[in-house]
């Protein structure tokens, strides 16, 4: 009979040299020398450490699926490992009441000790009904499981800044976690989804050090979102000695140059893409040939879209309308300016031949 | 009529002209440029750098830019009388005249001005309104320029939000410049055409021709 995926991951031997392969990699992102690595791993297997309650909300779980479903199985059996996960919708085992059970006997015996991870917006329009879980909406519960935890990471762009749902016209008045949530600390994991090494080399900071990470201004945790996508990126000597793709399947993007006209957002973005990559086989977007998306930084569907444009459609404050773009209507005001000119001189000779030169 | 050379604008003021207008000249072609760049290499080991050279042209020509904003804060303080803040603020009595007369001057209601050494009321407004403007440019250009820096991150941030709003917004600002450019060329000419002070040549040279008045008029 040919060995499962589980029999594998179960042999202890592979077990523990995959469990250090995944914090080693984790100290590395997380720019920490190798003489943390034990300490690292030591957080990470101490049986004390504090248990992890996942909540849902307006998201498509997209996040945890790339969590969990790395093409090679250390990271994710490392995150499964280590949070081991009292509640989370997606991966346990409990339903209906049960689930609520478990939910609430974490919350009374780990009190001010359990890390809440976020995944998905918030909806606070109308009192918050267009999420419900067991007849409660987002908002509530948020409230509540926040308000006893340790911590609360909100993972991926939904969770952090709103999303998708957010977006222009914002229907539900979708918010991130940390527009709600101030009574605790909140860091922002954000991305669509985040690179699971991020989130990862939080959660282990936070084990390790019994603190969060420090973080830039936007609430995300600078090992991860320090610099921009552009100022590593394996394409920028491309940039600078002017090599672009003009447009997909021109000899330039098949030569691999630089992605800028078709839109890439790396200059706008902050991530680890380039360094970190995804997926166990070092892809991310920029090096397989698409432009990054800017899928870190707030309101991203609404000021990097249309995604092969340079500048964003955004809504004019007041005004109401969209500029179709920056440069159309930037040309529009010359042009009126340039007929008000026009106008303001032939007016000035029109009298002048009328009236005839004035007397000084 | 009789006129008399007036010295009204000091060497600093008319240095500050030219260095923020020549650096916006380049800021907006450089700047052009790092929206869309119109050359592609498409050639390797060309060893030319025109995107990381433009782009230092750019960074250049906005700390020169930046120079020529601080000075002419200075000089809004400390400068002579023309070039004093209050000679553009609508404050006195005199200036919220000369700003409604302005308007009847530019809109040919009237042929007579007031022959005034500085900026009439409303280009001292609009000067001020495009100084403003030049800050938010520069802090918006500065934010872009050092992104791992918290201190610009906390001036960026809050005014124009992320990275790519600030790009956007500094995109958009420099469609003021170009407006205010086009049309400041213009009234320059037309003022030049119907009063015979001198207006262009006094940003070269300092000077203005006023008339002499009779009662002041020293034989
Ligand atoms: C009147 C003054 C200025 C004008 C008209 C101007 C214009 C522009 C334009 C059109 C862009 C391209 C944005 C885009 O569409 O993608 C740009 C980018 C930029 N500007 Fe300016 N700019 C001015 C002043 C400044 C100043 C004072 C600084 C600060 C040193 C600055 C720093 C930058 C930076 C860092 C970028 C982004 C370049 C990149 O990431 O490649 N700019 N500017
Ligand atoms: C050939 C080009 C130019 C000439 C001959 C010129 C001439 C002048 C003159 C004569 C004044 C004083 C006007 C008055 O008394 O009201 C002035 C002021 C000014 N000019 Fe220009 N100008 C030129 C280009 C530019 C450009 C390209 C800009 C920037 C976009 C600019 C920005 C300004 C500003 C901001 C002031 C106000 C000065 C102050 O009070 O600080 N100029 N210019
Ligand atoms: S591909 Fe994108 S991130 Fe990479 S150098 Fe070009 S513009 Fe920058």
């Amino acid at each position: 009979m040919p060995i499962t995926i589980n029999e594998f991951i179960d042999d202890p031997k592979c077990n523990r040299r995959s469990f250090l392969k995944a914090c080693t990699i984790t100290a590395a992102a997380l720019g920490l020398s190798d003489a943390m690595i034990p300490r690292l791993v030591e957080a990470a297997a101490n049986p004390q450490r504090p248990p992890v309650v996942w909540l849902h909300f307006q998201e498509c779980t997209g996040c945890t699926e790339s969590l969990v479903r790395g093409s090679h199985p250390d990271i994710a059996r490392l995150i499964l490992d280590i949070i081991s996960l009292d509640y989370h919708e997606t991966l346990m085992a409990a339903a209906g009441h049960q689930a609520e059970k478990q939910l609430h006997e974490t919350m009374e015996k780990y009190q001010g000790k359990y890390l809440c991870v976020v995944e998905g917006g918030i909806p606070t329009k109308d009192n918050g009904i267009y999420c419900k879980i067991a007849g409660r909406t987002a908002m509530d519960i948020l409230a509540e499981v926040s308000s006893k935890s340790a911590a609360v990471i909100a993972i991926g762009n939904c969770a952090t800044y709103g999303g998708i749902q957010a977006a222009d016209p914002n229907p539900t008045g979708a918010v991130g976690v940390w527009d709600l949530v101030h009574d605790v600390p909140v860091i922002n994991v954000a991305g669509c989804p985040p690179n699971p090494i991020s989130f990862l080399g939080t959660v282990l900071h936070y084990l390790t050090f019994k603190r969060l990470p420090p973080t830039d201004q936007l609430g995300r945790p600078l090992f991860a979102y320090g610099r921009k996508i552009h100022d590593q990126c394996e394409r920028r000597a491309h940039f600078d000695e002017g090599r672009f793709a003009e447009r997909f399947g021109d000899t330039g993007h098949l030569a691999g140059y630089c992605l800028y006209k078709v839109g890439c957002k790396g200059p706008e973005t902050y991530a680890n893409c380039p360094a970190v990559r995804f997926n166990d086989v070092g892809v991310w977007p920029v090096g397989v040939g698409h432009g990054c998306i800017g899928c870190t930084e707030p309101g991203f569907w609404d000021t990097m879209t249309p995604f092969y444009e340079r500048l964003p459609n955004v809504p004019i404050p007041g005004g109401g309308g969209i500029v179709a773009s920056a440069e159309s209507t930037g040309k529009k005001i010359l042009a009126v300016a340039g007929a008000a000119v026009g106008i303001h001189a032939a007016v000035g000779i029109g009298k002048r031949i009328v009236k005839g030169k004035s007397e000084k | 009529m009789n006129y008399e050379k007036k010295y009204v604008w000091s060497i600093l003021f008319r240095l500050c002209h030219w260095a923020f207008a020549l650096a916006i000249v380049v800021l907006v072609v450089t700047g052009f440029y790092i929206n869309d760049p119109w050359t592609n290499t498409w050639l390797e080991n060309s060893r030319t750098f025109p995107v990381a050279d433009m782009r230092y042209y750019h960074f250049l020509a906005g700390f020169v830019f930046t120079a020529a904003v601080l000075v002419r804060l200075i000089l809004y303080l400390i400068g002579n009388r023309q070039e004093r803040i209050f000679n553009a603020l609508p404050v006195t009595p005199g200036n919220v005249r000369n700003f409604f007369s302005t308007f009847a001057y530019y809109g040919y209601a009237t042929d007579s001005h007031e022959e005034r050494l500085g900026h009439n009321t409303l280009a001292g407004l609009t000067y001020l309104f495009t100084y403003a403007v030049a800050a938010a440019q520069l802090v918006s250009g500065f934010y872009m320029l050092y992104p791992e820096s918290v201190t610009w991150q906390s001036w960026g941030l809050p005014l124009f939000g992320t990275q790519q709003q600030a790009r956007f917004i500094h995109h958009l600002l420099m469609w003021y410049f170009l407006i205010f450019a086009f049309v400041h060329l213009y009234l320059l000419v037309w003022n030049d055409v119907r009063s015979p002070e001198g207006m262009i040549s006094s940003i070269f040279n300092g000077y203005k021709f006023k008339p002499k008045h009779d009662g002041s008029a020293k034989a």
